[in-house]
């Protein structure tokens, strides 16, 4: 295929742009400057980007906390130690509200 | 203590990204830009692209996404900074009125973690679930889009890939999936990671390609329905879609590295690819259906299309038409054609926009030795390479020309009209006038009745009641403006010729040699009503009404040949009520009295460009105050212009200049224009608040800016631009650039023609020279081979020799094989009259941890030719050189050292000071030498004439990563480092205690947000002139990576703590797009502290109150207290500080 089929068809948005351009008389370099913006009006943010402040590892623990907790209590369910939940110190506390 | 004022005097050109979609409105296609720390916002429009808005930030654009949001017709723009600011900006716009909302911000930076190599990359799903950001190793930061929650909630995702080099959202996944290209001891792979937006982690990697091509470095994500990904690397292509793959190795892609693409249809079917040698191709994914009806991709096809400028990014914007963003030279506009040109390319360039980045080097030169400097920057890189004139003035928008050769003289008439517009030109020859007629934007020569045309006009102009004066040598002539018949003459009384005229709407004077007549004018009437003879013959006249209304004056102004003075006479009577000689033997050509803010000024242009101006007392005619002024070196016409009703005067010369007040000061400011001989105001109807402009060849129509600017002329050198220096005595600039040049069969080849290359003459240091043949077993350079590879590109360094009026280059020099020159100055050595241009270099051998030979070259041009004067081997590279007191100081490796140029001309060491890592940067002042190290910050040495040798006076020990120093006064010294922060340390000699002398204090501190790679004394603007503005003292340049040309200059205790009022102010008045706090941008910023800027007032926030509306100006100034005259306390007013500002602006 050439190169000139390549360039058939090139996408058009709206025909009329570009088609009125005139290179400008002086060597073609643009002179044209936008205006500067300069915000006056406080708009509010609708969203805050928070940035999680839990490390990955700790993360990744918590998860499997939640995976193996679950497994642990029924062993110990099964070995008739009811409150167990209760004594355990550095389970997270959303185990317990979860234990029915 | 030391007190700053930094503003950008140019801002940033380097385009770092670019894109396109509909952000003003969901009819609007949009191009945005961004420019380091700015946006600008520019619509597609049928006659080219037409800017919106420029948006400052307060951060530097890392990566910059254009996405649309679910449920919406339009755009969203999202920004990361380099400071991990995050951003959504929604663009809500109404008519004229356009405002940036942030829809969300936050920081997304981590406390821990290592910033990746290949820097910040954020990518957006494509149907705009979740945003991917990789900002340190190993961890996938995830912000999912939730429209509902007032958080948006960032979480990180371990990845197991640590060196990932791109990465990008798959289309057409039921679950957002980012495809990604990773190194590790193998090679590099690309994977594929399900994201489950739930879970916060990867949950399956859908598909994999072990091994890719070692080189690949860029993921093309394909849309819908072909999904899968393109990976584009050095020498292939290859297009994965986890069950398809095909690849391509086209041999024209291996040239260079293609760095950039951009979507062209929305169904991903062709991408246009850019290379960093500038080649643009086309790319296509040739398609098949297969049996089931799908469409799977069959073939990669690649083509070559033609040349732009060095991409840094391509965007495709509507009917053939890119954008191309480019960081090394000047961005364009292109047009992609079918059918190729006479070269074989397929793109026609539309437009250019001027980039001055990367500034390596600079110069501020006075070439016009008019108090105004220039700068002369190294720019740009590789084929971009170019240099830059920079020039502050006020510049003339053309927007007609005819060219008419030999104007003497022109005015503007209305002839036979309504008397509102302008319609008629007249213009004066030797020995005859033509008039052209002005029909809308048409203009034809046409006659009028009561003129004479075979006679050279000298003053002509409508008058009061409807007619119009023509004063020829021969007569004054009274034509009516109506119907153009000759209604009164006056002739002189004797034979003599008229020399010189002055005239307003009611009154004229003319003279024949020393006779003096006043006429006045009446209707159908010229009345003679006064004479004089004057000792000695009258060189120019002026009788300009003064006062806003007046139409008549009551005094003539005149100035005189042979006892050169300039005289006010008493009208009617001609009377003389002052005289001032002027002293010289220079006569004056042009006198003008006029009215700048309420204040009469006579000004008085010489024959050689100089020109005298004075107060004039209205009443008296008194003139005091008496100053000069250097305008041109030719002889100067002054004609008064309005602009925005106030006068202004344009002087005519060699170097025109418009003269006009502000605060009751005079303000001269060129004119972008070469040379104008004589103009006038033009307020046609199709040139509306215009001037015509004659030169030698020609009569150019135009209007002139409210404003003086920077103006820039280019220009190209093709290769790499390093180093500059300039040379007054032999009127030119010498220039270190550098060249690529190819190993192929034939030996080392340019890579392509450029400046070094394309000079008549050459001379080259021979690369078995005495240096390294002689030394070649010791150094080791013996066991490198000194033929490179094949195909291998080396840099090849040259001194340019540029002439200083034409920039063409003279001569070029070519350094060694190997050898890099690292600086370059022109100065005199010891007793020696002559000039010479000198040049550090290190021969660089890549098997070396630094290098450990070098050579400092000594030359002298004259009579076009470069002899060397000298040679000295050095055991290092010498990355700097200055002239200290008639010796030469170098900084070599570690060291400064100081050598002595002796009467057989050879350098000679003197004395040496070792204490630094690597010694970049050498500033000098006296005795002092501020020394910038690599990092180490900044030492000050002492050269002690009676030991001959430095001593380490005072060291700021903060480990700063230095990029450039400069010395403002004998205390006070500026760096700048690698973090984008400028600091000023401060030396305590009064001190008692020897540690605290020794001990530079870090008195000022600011983020600039971009890298300076140069200082230079020197200032843009005219100096000296008698009236300085501004309560500023002392300018630094500086020059950017970013292409920004910015200042430092020093102010007082009372004016910072004035300005830093202001400055608080408005930070809070402006409300910073993103919702960064201004006070968090400009703090002092590295990777190891953070630190409240101090000791600097942020010129850019400062002088953006001039754009604020008149309620925001009140509400800053509310309350404001400023010091006013007698050092009393007093209000200060929106006019006293819009006063006050102009006058900072007027600095650069």
């Amino acid at each position: 295929m050439s190169v000139a089929e390549f360039l058939k068809g090139l996408p058009s948005y709206n025909e009329d742009n570009f088609s009125k351009f005139h290179a400008d008389s002086n060597a073609r370099v643009s002179l044209k400057k936008p205006s500067v913006y300069i915000p006056t009006k406080d708009f509010p943010s609708e969203q805050v980007i928070v940035t999680e402040k839990t490390s990955i590892l700790l993360r990744y623990l918590h998860q499997h906390w939640d995976k193996k907790g679950f497994q642990k209590k029924r062993d110990h369910i099964s070995l008739d130690n009811a409150d167990d939940c209760n004594q355990s110190r550095k389970r997270p506390r959303i185990d317990c509200v979860g234990t029915p | 203590m030391a007190f700053h004022y930094v503003v950008t005097a140019h801002k940033p050109t380097a385009v770092t990204s670019c894109v396109t979609g509909n952000f003003t409105s969901p009819n609007d296609l949009n191009l945005i830009v961004a420019k380091n720390s700015r946006l600008e916002i520019y619509l597609v429009t049928p006659e080219g692209l037409r800017p919106i808005k420029e948006v400052g930030l307060y951060g530097k654009v890392a990566v910059m996404k254009l996405y649309r949001p679910q449920q919406e017709n339009k755009d969203y723009l999202f920004i990361v900074t380099m400071r991990y600011h995050a951003m959504i900006l929604e663009c809500v716009s109404d008519d004229d009125n356009l405002e940036i909302i942030t829809k969300a911000h936050g920081n997304v930076a981590d406390r821990i973690g290592k910033p990746s190599d290949t820097g910040i990359i954020a990518v957006i799903d494509p149907r705009a679930r979740v945003i991917g950001l990789r900002l340190y190793d190993g961890l996938f930061k995830i912000i999912p889009l939730d429209k509902e929650n007032s958080e948006l909630k960032a979480s990180s995702i371990r990845m197991d890939e640590l060196q990932v080099t791109d990465v990008e959202f798959l289309h057409g996944c039921a679950n957002p999936t980012i495809v990604l290209i990773h190194q590790d001891v193998n090679g590099r792979h690309v994977k594929t990671h399900e994201i489950s937006l739930r879970d916060k982690e990867f949950v399956k990697i859908p598909w994999r390609q072990d091994n890719v091509e070692t080189e690949a470095s860029m993921i093309i994500p394909v849309p819908s329905p072909l999904c899968g990904a393109i990976i584009v690397g050095q020498e292939s292509i290859l297009y994965h879609d986890g069950m398809t793959s095909v690849a391509v190795a086209p041999p024209i892609i291996k040239q260079s590295t293609i760095i950039c693409y951009a979507k062209v249809d929305p169904s991903g079917l062709r991408y246009l690819l850019g290379d960093m040698a500038g080649h643009l191709f086309m790319l296509f994914l040739d398609v098949e259906t297969k049996g089931d009806g799908s469409d799977v991709v069959k073939d990669l096809k690649v083509e070559l299309l033609g040349e732009i400028s060095s991409p840094e990014c391509i965007t495709y914007l509507d009917n053939g038409v890119l954008y191309i963003g480019s960081r090394m030279g000047d961005s364009q506009l292109v047009k992609l054609n079918t059918k190729a040109d006479d070269n074989g390319s397929y793109v026609t360039i539309m437009e250019s926009f001027t980039n001055l980045a990367p500034i390596m080097d600079m110069c501020v030169v006075d070439l016009e030795r008019q108090g105004q400097g220039q700068l002369v920057t190294c720019s740009g890189a590789y084929k971009e390479g170019s240099l830059r004139i920079i020039r502050n003035g006020i510049g003339i928008q053309e927007h007609a020309s005819i060219d008419l050769p030999g104007i003497k003289g022109m005015w503007a008439l209305t002839v036979a009209s309504d008397g509102k517009h302008d319609n008629t030109l007249v213009l004066a020859f030797v020995g005859q006038t033509r008039v052209l007629s002005l029909n809308g934007e048409e203009v034809e020569e046409t006659e009028i009745a009561g003129f004479t045309s075979d006679q050279q006009t000298f003053y002509c102009g409508n008058v009061r009641y409807e007619q119009i004066i023509q004063v020829t040598p021969v007569s004054a002539r009274l034509v009516s403006a109506q119907n153009k018949t000759l209604v009164a003459e006056w002739k002189p009384p004797t034979e003599k010729n008229i020399s010189v005229v002055a005239s307003n709407s009611e009154q004229v004077v003319v003279s024949t040699g020393s006779d003096l007549y006043y006429i006045e004018i009446h209707q159908n009437e010229l009345i003679m009503k006064g004479h004089t003879t004057l000792n000695v013959e009258i060189a120019c006249l002026d009788i300009s009404p003064l006062g806003n209304n007046a139409t008549s004056s009551q005094l003539v102004a005149v100035g005189l040949w042979t006892d050169i003075s300039a005289c006010i006479l008493k009208l009617p009577d001609l009377a003389e009520v002052y005289k001032e000689n002027l002293g010289g033997e220079i006569i004056p050509r042009s006198v003008l009295m006029t009215t700048f803010e309420n204040h009469t000024y006579l000004l008085c242009a010489l024959g050689d460009g100089s020109m005298f101006y004075f107060s004039l007392h209205r009443e008296s005619g008194v003139l005091t105050d008496k100053k000069k002024v250097t305008l041109g070196t030719q002889p100067t016409a002054l004609r008064t212009f309005k602009s925005l009703s106030t006068t202004n005067v344009f002087a005519c010369s060699d170097r025109p200049t418009v003269i006009y007040s502000s605060n009751h000061k005079l303000v001269f400011s060129n004119v972008n224009m070469k040379e104008v001989n004589h103009m006038c105001s033009l307020n046609a109807e199709a040139f509306p608040d215009s001037l015509a402009l004659a030169t030698d060849t020609s009569v150019t129509i135009g209007t002139i800016d409210e404003i003086q600017k920077l103006h820039i002329r280019t220009v190209a050198l093709q290769e790499s631009p390093r180093r500059i220096a300039y040379q007054e005595q032999s009127q030119t600039f010498g220039v270190v650039s550098v060249r690529m040049d190819i190993q192929d069969s034939t030996g080392l080849n340019p890579a392509r023609p450029s400046a070094s290359t394309m000079t008549q003459s050459v001379t080259v240091s021979s690369s078995v020279g005495s240096l390294s043949l002689g030394k070649s077993s010791v150094s080791g350079i013996s066991g490198t081979n000194l033929t490179p590879e094949y195909g291998q590109e080396v840099e090849v360094h040259n001194l340019l020799i540029i002439d200083q009026h034409t920039f063409e280059v003279l001569h070029a020099h070519q350094l060694m094989q190997q050898e890099y020159a690292m600086s370059l100055i022109s100065c005199q050595l010891g007793d020696d009259p002559n000039m010479y241009y000198i040049i550090g270099t290190a021969i660089v051998n890549p098997e070396e941890s630094e290098p450990k030979q070098g050579r400092l070259l000594i030359f002298q041009w004259a009579d076009n030719k470069l002899t060397p004067i000298s040679e000295k081997e050095i055991k290092g590279a010498c990355y700097s050189l200055a002239e200290f007191n008639g010796k030469l100081l170098a900084s070599i490796n570690s060291t400064v050292r100081l050598f002595e140029w002796t009467a057989e001309k050879e350098l000679r060491l003197e004395c040496s000071h070792f204490n630094n890592i690597i010694t970049l940067y050498l500033k000098t002042k006296g005795d002092f030498v501020l020394v910038g190290d690599l990092m180490r910050s900044m030492t000050l040495l002492q050269y002690k004439t009676m030991e001959g040798s430095f001593e380490e006076i005072a060291r700021d020990y903060n480990p700063n990563w230095m990029t450039g120093v400069e010395i403002l006064d004998d205390d006070i010294f500026l760096g700048s480092e690698n973090s984008f922060n400028i600091f000023v340390c401060q030396k305590d000699s009064a001190a008692t205690a020897d540690e605290e002398r020794l001990q530079m204090q870090e008195v000022g501190q600011f983020h600039v947000g971009d890298m300076i790679n140069v200082f230079r004394h020197g200032s843009l603007v005219m100096q000296n002139l008698g009236e300085t503005s501004t309560p500023t003292t002392g300018c630094v340049l500086f020059g950017t990576v970013g292409g920004a040309i910015g200042l430092v200059t020093q102010i007082s205790s009372e004016f910072f703590d004035f300005l830093l009022e202001v400055q608080n102010r408005m930070s809070s008045i402006i409300k910073s797009v993103g919702k960064i706090e201004h006070a968090h941008w400009r703090s002092f910023h590295t990777d190891i502290k953070t630190e409240p800027c101090k000791g600097f007032i942020d010129g850019d926030l400062i002088e953006s109150f001039l754009d604020l509306s008149t309620d925001k100006m009140k509400e800053v100034v509310d309350g404001l207290q400023m010091i006013g005259d007698g050092s009393m306390r007093q209000e200060c007013t929106v006019d006293d500080l819009i006063k006050m500002v102009e006058d900072l602006t007027r600095i650069h």
